[in-house]
This record gives C-alpha cells, structure tokens and sequence, in this order.
C-alpha cells in the first residue's frame, strides 16, 4: 500500500508529467485509504501545478504542455472534489469568468478557471462571446467579488471597459481582472479595472490580493 | 521628387527605390469607422458583399490617406467555407467581427479537408467574394496597391477546429496535426494565389496562433517554420511573415522564413522589441509593425501629442515604414490618426 507521502507525489508528478490515467489512480487510491482530498488536491494536484507554473514562467513548458497538465489535475480533480467538506460557516470566495463577447476563444479563460477551483473559489463560468450584459447580471445574481474576462484578440478588448463600466457603477467593491494575449498592463489600468493577469499562473494570486485589498476598504469603509 | 501616387509609392518601397515621401499603410485590416459610416453601411455588412467590402476599404484609405486598400477584414471566410456558421452580430450595436461559436469538427479524427476543397475553395462561399472585391478596387481606385492577407496554417487550424485540441494534438496526435497543416499550407497557397491573380499588389501571411507565448520556439522551428516557408514560397512576391505576440524568440526563424521564400519583410506587434530585433537582422531586413493599434489611434486618454509621440518612438525604433500591428481597430479618434499619418509622412522624412 502506498503511503500519503507516496501518493502526493505521484499526483504532483502526474500533473507535471501529464499523466491522468495515474493521477485518477491515485486520487482513488488516497480516497480508498482515508486520506484527506484537500489534502490531496493542495499538496499533490495543486502543488503538481504550481511546478507547472514555473516551467512555464520559465520558458520550459509553453501553451500545449500545460493544458495537458490542466487535464491531468481535472482528472484528480473530479475524484477528489466531492468528498472536500463544505466549509461551515465561513463564506466561499465567488468569482464570475468568461470570454467577452465577440471573442470565442476560451483556452487562458479555462486555465484562470482552473487556478480558481483549485483555489477552492465557487467559480460561475458564463463561458466565452459572453454578451456584456451578462457579467454585470450574474455579478449582481450571485454577489461574487471578482469578475474575470478574458479577449484572445485586439478586436474585443474594448467590450471590457464598458462592462468594468457597467459593474462599477452598481456595484464599486466588484474587483475585476482581466486577461488575455492583447491586454497589457497599460490596457488594463486604462479600463479601470483591478487586477492584470498576462498568465494563468499569476491570476489567483491577483484575485487573493485584491479580495485583500477589498477587506481593506470594507474596514477603512466602517472606521 | 514629384508626388507619387499610393501604388507607385508602396511599389517602390517594395523595390527600395528612392521615395517622395514614407510611406503610410498595412498589410491587414485597415478599416475605418467614420468611413463606414459615410458609406451608410452597418458595419456586419461589409463582411459578406464584396461590393460593400471594397467601397468601404477604399473609402477608409481615401479619407485617412492610407497608402493601400486591403480585404478582407475578418478571419472566418474559410472556415465558413469548409462548412462552419459564423456568427455575423447583426444585431449588435458594438463593433464585433465575425466568430466561429461553434465548430463542425470537435475532434482531430474528424477533420476531413478533400481535395476538392483545396483545389476549388475559391469557387465556395463566402471566398468567391473575395477576387470579387480585389477586382472592384482596381476597377474604383487603381491608384492605390490593394493588400490581400491569409492566415497561416496552425491559426486557420485554430479556426476550424477547437484550438486547444490543436495545441495538445502537436504532442498527442502529431502526425495527425502534421498532415491537417499539409492540407491547410496547400489550400492556403491556393487561396493567396487567387487573390495575387485577382489583382492584390501584395500578400501577407499571419499566423498568430503560434507566437513564442504559445507555442515553444523548438516547435515553432520543427512544425511551423518549413510550413510558412513553404506557403510564402508559393506566392509571388512582395510577401511579408506577420506573427502577432511574443516574437522575440522567433525573430531570426521568421527572417530566415523570409531568405528561404523570396518574402520581403517581417512584421510584428507592439510585444516585440524592435531594437534588438533590428539588432539580430540587421539593416537589409524590412522591418514592419510594432504600432499599437488601438491605444495610439483609438483610447480615449490618448491625446494627440502622445499619439505623435509614439509613432516617433515607432520610427525610431529603426521599422522601414510605420505599419500597424494588427488590425486597425475601427472606432478611431479622427485627430489622432490624422496626426499619426502626418507624422509619417513629416517625421525624418
């Protein structure tokens, strides 16, 4: 029988190495022998990934190596999730994700996803060429904190301002990121929104810092 | 010198001959909003009619005093060819192109191109529209060169089929993606030839799904390098390599795509860092692009002083003639681009 040190590595090894038929063996297998899933997922699949990303950062891995990583952490993924306890008590963190409308390209808004179920976020995927009105409904309808979009392509970028727009307007606390091959850092901050991601790897931590600086205004807000 | 007309100066650019004037104009999408709107055409509309498409790229040319007139403006034509809907936003007030929302193929097993379809694309729709349109413009306004562009074969892939099962198919199912870019390369050197033939001055190839944040440099050299080749190759020249995004490990793999086919230049996007690329091609190489297309002509907040002094830094930057780096975006600032062009034209002249 393998033990849990044995197990967290062969999932981290099977993301990094794209191996899902392992990685669903061996997140059966921790299941089957009483380990704990959030265990699993965060220091096997997650931590698999977290390697992944710096292969990437470093030129090593590009584009097609880590979606098949990406697959072989949702197949550990899925075995795994369901058997994670909800939490009691303390409120999930929500975020609202997809591709602008015009764009139907989805491959860096699937890769943020990714990096928000692993992060535990209820994540509410409107999909892509998502009209703009859209990510202000279910913004409002399910109060998440962060909306993300994502444009693959120059032509589409601009429906972000007037949704950025639309949010911030019923709602300032919404943080927005953005993302996608055309959105620079000037784009960005020319939009008005909140947070950048040039990478998959770096939206999460862009997400966690801005929820921070959300509770900040909310304590600065009540002082 | 006396004053030359835009073909002759775009000609001779071509052939680095002596000019009365830089020259000012693209190798792709270059339409424009307010000439849209002169024209009194919805802008889903110039997609689809080819008379609407070449009146609408003369008219922005005219009006803004672009040096060349370049069709199509979207990137779905082939795709919807091969038998894919397109979604066309008719009733959209923004300003969206066309999108494949849904492909016929979702598999790499299931892409069928025959022969037929390489051979007689030109004679399906919507690409019968196209030599159509070509034939308007030299017919309307021969005094301008008329731009043709196609998308490179892993792109074109991209739009027939889902793009993430492309780039996982380029480890999972290589030979497979190999022989669907054999048959795109044919059918694409086909299509550029239709459009030469029907009058288009020159031809760009652009193949933005394989830049280095992508795809890795060692694939870009093994999968896609003899395959650009091969289709620049097959048209005659000019002919200019653009590849939008991460460029700068693939800027000595694109010139060298260019030495081996006879293309004249290399284009690329505001990503890429134009002085070392000049550095590592040196001074024979024509050096295209690098114009942000929507933040110098377009943003709000940019006013007409930065937007002149950006195109400054863009010819300082060593490129042979200011060259947007994609696709205009339409809804331009008028002062801002009449600028930009004066600034061309004024600027080390």
């Amino acid at each position: 029988m393998a033990t849990k040190e044995e197990l967290l590595e062969i999932l981290k090894d099977g993301v990094i190495n794209y191996k899902e038929e392992e990685v669903k063996e061996a997140s059966q297998t921790a299941l089957d022998d009483g380990h704990t899933a959030i265990e699993m997922i965060m220091d096997g699949l997650a931590a698999g990934m977290e390697v992944v990303g710096d292969l990437y950062e470093k030129q090593e891995y590009f584009v097609p190596e880590v979606l098949m990583c990406a697959d072989a952490l949702y197949a550990g993924l899925e075995i795994l999730r369901p058997h994670v306890p909800k939490q009691e008590g303390g409120s999930v963190s929500q975020v609202v994700i997809g591709s602008i409308q015009g764009d139907v390209h989805d491959i860096g808004k699937n890769l943020v996803k990714m990096m928000f179920d692993v992060a535990g976020w209820e994540v509410y995927d409107l999909g892509r060429d998502v009209p703009l009105e859209k990510f202000v409904e279910e913004q409002l309808r399910t109060d998440a904190q962060v909306v993300a979009m994502s444009a693959m392509m120059t032509t589409t970028m601009l429906g972000m301002r007037k949704v950025i727009k639309m949010i911030k307007e019923k709602n300032p606390n919404v943080a927005i990121m953005l993302g996608g091959a055309p959105v620079t850092k000037d784009v960005a901050n020319l939009f008005g929104a909140d947070g950048y991601a040039e990478s998959a790897g770096n939206a999460v931590a862009e997400g966690i810092k801005m929820i921070s600086r959300l509770r900040e205004y909310e304590k600065e807000k009540g002082e | 010198m006396a004053e030359l007309s835009p073909i002759e100066r775009v000609t001779k650019f071509w052939n680095r001959e002596p000019l009365d004037k830089p020259p000012f104009f693209s190798g792709m999408g270059m339409i424009m909003l307010p000439a849209i709107k002169k024209l009194g055409y919805k802008f889903p509309t110039i997609h689809r009619n080819a008379e609407k498409m070449a009146m609408a790229a003369i008219e922005s040319a005219k009006m803004f005093n672009i040096d060349a007139v370049s069709v199509p403006f979207d990137m779905c034509m082939e795709s919807e060819a091969l038998g894919n809907e397109i979604s066309l936003y008719e009733d959209s007030e923004d300003i969206l192109y066309p999108t494949i929302p849904y492909k016929k193929w979702e598999e790499l097993d299931q892409v069928e191109i025959t022969q037929d379809d390489i051979d007689n694309i030109m004679d399906k729709y919507p690409m019968n529209l196209l030599p159509e349109a070509i034939k308007i413009i030299k017919k309307e306004a021969p005094e301008y060169p008329v731009a043709a562009w196609q998308l490179g074969p892993f792109t074109q892939c991209g739009q027939t089929i889902e793009l993430d099962k492309v780039l996982k198919g380029v480890f999972k199912q290589k030979e497979r993606v190999e022989t669907i870019l054999d048959q795109f390369s044919d059918m694409i050197i086909n299509i550029g030839n239709a459009l030469l033939d029907a009058g288009a001055d020159y031809i760009t190839l652009r193949e933005p799904g394989v830049a280095a944040d992508l795809l890795s440099p060692k694939t870009f050299k093994e999968l896609i390098q003899p395959r650009l080749t091969r289709i620049l190759a097959g048209w005659k020249p000019p002919k200019v390599l653009h590849i939008c995004g991460s460029t700068d490990p693939l800027v000595d793999m694109m010139w060298q795509c260019c030495i081996d086919s006879g293309a004249q230049a290399v284009s690329f996007d505001i990503k890429n860092n134009l002085l070392e690329s000049r550095k590592k091609l040196g001074k024979d190489a024509i050096i295209l692009g690098n114009f942000d297309v929507f933040k110098l002509p377009c943003a709000e907040e940019t006013t007409v002083e930065e937007a002149i002094e950006a195109i400054k830094t863009n010819i300082d930057g060593q490129v042979d003639a200011v060259w947007p780096g994609c696709d205009l975006w339409p809804d331009i600032k008028e002062d801002n681009f009449r600028a930009i062009e004066k600034t061309v034209r004024e600027y080390k002249a």
